[in-house]
């Protein structure tokens, strides 16, 4: 049955989401890029909430993640600011993939840490998925995965990897090798020190510098089969790579959503040959247009979280993913360099954090 | 809780309306637009085929299930899917519904509509443009005046679908000029009224098996209670009539949103079957590579279409005022037809003269308007607009 309204949890969890967003995120944005990183402050503050442990209750998580609440709290995240939100939902990916695909043992291993009050909002994950030859689609990983007995050997490469350097778990999407389709993929915890991985940090980023990555290339890399979660092809790596692309959409409709209602407010102010520069039309048609595509992106997003909590197939599941992932990267982008067009001048300075968006809403790709 | 999967009556409701498109529309669309005729069969067979549509209405009129604009916009889909200008012809009360509903006494509602429930064939229509305004309603320059018992109709009209089958017209009048959008009012005129004047049938680009019709007033007297005044609304002082048209829009520009898709979608489909099926010999690979990823996309932006268009049908049964997204989802439908109708006439060029072309072209034609009638694409921006910035006068 048709319903387009979150239920009264959701919406309390989105207010608070939204006004730690509105608190924290969004003051905070502009000295996180300075610094590269979260605030150890605002890593307190939020795993007080609850939202950034989505673990099970056995571990002491806040309980299973439902994709439909995350992606509501993913764009309220990205309304604060988006580098900062990819600096937590990228941490967030790593036990999450281990809770999704992994086993009791992982579980255990991974979780826990995380979930260990104060100290745990000092753990971070990550998860390797976009790579030197493609995108965030599973079908551009192309890092194999040759399973072998005892040991499964590595090669290829990844980018983009928020917290690949400093991060366990550190999950690495892979396929197997000579494999094709979902029924491939797999994904490893790939163990500290272990030989032939080099790390690159990524330096002198576009955007989401407070969302620090590492690029890796893996040359024959040997990893016990042990730190594989579950068997190639298993539904919880899907889902994991599914999910991500949805809380990573979710990041980019905050984002346009930020820019939209800056751009509006601005305008609003803005005067211009004696009136308020939204009442001309070549304002106000750009930001109604910006308005109607985030819309559009945001309920693509929701069905495809909808998708995602009542397990529909994963090959719907994941085109529908995707399909949200690249829409409301292409809102996120165009509502953010619209915004900044609006603002004129003011929108090119770094007094005004639309050019951080604008950047940020293209390095997400 | 948000969901996006239909429940079983809508699923049964969708299906039906494509049976129907496939069965009653597609054999008879390149011949109708041609000739710009439709055959008295089809009329009947829908007649018989829709029972349930005005069933449908009924069940608005009773207001007991809040689904009715869902289930008719997702009916609009699958019918414009099948053939849209046949869509509009359709026997039923159509776009003189939505103002008796939200406008008429009950009293009003049990007159008007309940002789379209005789098993015979009627339509109504809807007229409110006029040659020297289209959205500028206040500028409206019908008028009707109270003589006695009778409202006194004089004016024109045009672009007026049905309007020359049409048992009601709704039409809009203003009662005094001076008091610019507040003055107007919608009236209901029943066919054969003396001084009611069908002009011409205009021939069109598209939706050419529809029939669009000129009005002429001429001291066209109806009875005083024929004004929907709203409920309670007293005739004189009420904003009731500007409220009226704006209010139908609300209701009606999901639905033209829906029509839009529908043949939105029809193109797109061909498209994609040509592709796979039809594309000549020696067609360069990466050039079918280019066509697939762009029908890819667009098969995601007809999804968007298709979401925007549900939950603004889905926010009128929830009686949640709907005025924006009625306009995002007409905007977005409306440019998206253009744009799925233009790019399935490019892909599909190279092909042989087929059926499937020529279908394709008269999509292609009918699409133009849906970016026009029910407000053009810059009218529903500035409704946008206007909702999102409520402070600020944007003229």
């Amino acid at each position: 049955m048709l319903d387009f309204s979150p239920t009264e949890e959701q919406e309390e969890i989105r207010r608070l989401a939204h006004s730690i967003a509105v608190e924290h995120l969004r003051t905070q944005g502009r000295s996180a890029e300075k610094s590269g990183d979260i605030s150890p402050a605002l890593m307190q503050t939020l795993a007080q909430t609850g939202l950034i442990t989505p673990f099970p209750d056995a571990y002491g998580g806040s309980g299973p993640i439902e994709a439909i609440t995350y992606a509501l709290i993913a764009e309220e995240l990205g309304f604060g600011d988006g580098g900062l939100a990819m600096n937590v939902i990228g941490s967030m990916m790593g036990p999450l993939a281990v809770t999704l695909a992994g086993n009791e043992q992982q579980q255990e291993q991974y979780i826990f840490p995380f979930c260990n009050g104060s100290a745990g909002a000092a753990e971070r994950g990550s998860l390797a998925f976009a790579e030197r030859t493609g995108g965030y689609a599973l079908a551009d990983i192309q890092a194999t995965a040759r399973l072998d007995g005892q040991t499964c050997l590595i090669n290829g490469t990844k980018r983009d990897v928020i917290h690949g350097s400093h991060s366990n778990p550190r999950i690495v999407l892979l396929r197997t090798e000579g494999g094709e389709g979902l029924a491939s993929l797999c994904a490893v915890v790939l163990p500290p020190d272990v030989d032939g991985v080099e790390i690159v940090r990524a330096e002198q980023k576009l955007g989401l510098i407070a969302a620090s990555s590492d690029s890796y290339a893996f040359k024959n890399v040997v990893v016990p089969s042990s730190t594989l979660l579950g068997e190639p092809g298993n539904s919880g790596v899907i889902r994991v790579a599914a999910l991500y692309n949805i809380l990573r959409a979710g990041i980019a409709c905050g984002t346009a959503r930020a820019a939209l209602e800056y751009a509006g407010d601005y305008a609003q102010e803005r005067i211009a040959f004696g009136r308020p520069i939204v009442s001309y039309q070549g304002i106000a048609f750009m930001l109604a247009e910006m308005a109607m595509k985030l819309d559009a992106a945001r309920l693509l997003l929701w069905n495809a979280a909808a998708n995602w909590d009542r397990s529909v197939d994963l090959e719907t599941l994941v085109r529908d993913a995707e399909a949200a992932h690249y829409q409301a990267l292409r809102i996120g982008k165009s509502a953010t360099i619209d915004a900044v067009q609006i603002m004129g001048g003011a929108g090119f300075m770094q007094d005004h954090p639309a050019e951080m968006w604008m950047r940020n809403a293209a390095a997400m790709e | 809780m948000i969901n996006f999967t239909l429940s079983k009556v809508q699923e049964d409701f969708r299906d039906y309306a494509h049976q129907v498109a496939v069965e009653e529309m597609r054999p008879i669309s390149l011949e109708c637009d041609r000739s710009e005729r439709i055959p008295e069969s089809f009329f009947w067979n829908m007649q018989k085929r829709f029972w349930a549509g005005s069933a449908a209405q009924a069940r608005q009129i009773e207001g007991d299930e809040r689904q009715g604009n869902v289930l008719s916009m997702l009916s609009q889909e699958e019918m414009a899917w099948g053939d849209a200008a046949l869509s509009t012809a359709i026997p039923g009360p159509g776009l003189a519904a939505p103002p008796i509903l939200s406008q008429g006494t009950p009293e009003q509602q049990a007159k008007f509509l309940g002789p379209y429930m005789d098993g015979k064939l009627h339509w109504g229509a809807l007229a409110l443009t006029e040659p020297g305004i289209g959205s500028d309603v206040a500028g409206m320059s019908t008028t009707a005046v109270l003589e006695g018992d009778e409202w006194a109709i004089n004016g024109h009209k045009h672009y007026i679908t049905n309007g020359a089958r049409a048992d009601l017209i709704i039409t809009f009048a203003t009662i005094d000029k001076s008091m610019g959008r507040d003055g107007i009012r919608p009236f209901v005129v029943p066919k054969g009224t003396p001084g009611l004047i069908i002009g011409r049938i205009e021939e069109k680009m598209g939706l050419r098996a529809s029939q669009t019709t000129e009005l002429i007033f001429e001291n066209c007297r109806i009875p005083k209670d024929h004004l929907l005044a709203g409920r309670g609304g007293s005739s004189q002082t009420s904003k009731a009539g500007f409220k009226a048209a704006m209010g139908t829009l609300d209701a009606t520009r999901p639905m033209v949103g829906a029509l839009a898709l529908g043949i939105a979608r029809a193109a797109y489909e061909a498209a994609k079957q040509w592709v796979k099926e039809e594309l000549p010999a020696g067609y360069p690979v990466h050039k079918r590579r280019e066509i697939e990823v762009e029908l890819d996309e667009m098969g995601q932006e007809l999804q968007m279409a298709r979401f925007l268009v549900w939950r603004a049908a889905w926010m009128a049964d929830q009686r949640i005022p709907n005025s924006k997204e009625a306009s995002m989802c007409k905007a977005y439908a409306g440019a998206l037809v253009m744009k799925a109708t233009a790019a399935a006439v490019r892909i599909t060029a190279p092909g042989e003269q087929s059926e499937t072309k020529l279908f394709i072209h008269k999509w292609f034609r009918d699409a133009k308007v849906f970016d026009i009638f029910e407000g053009t694409a810059q009218i529903q921006r500035l409704v946008i607009a206007r909702r999102m910035f409520p402070k600020i006068n944007i003229p």
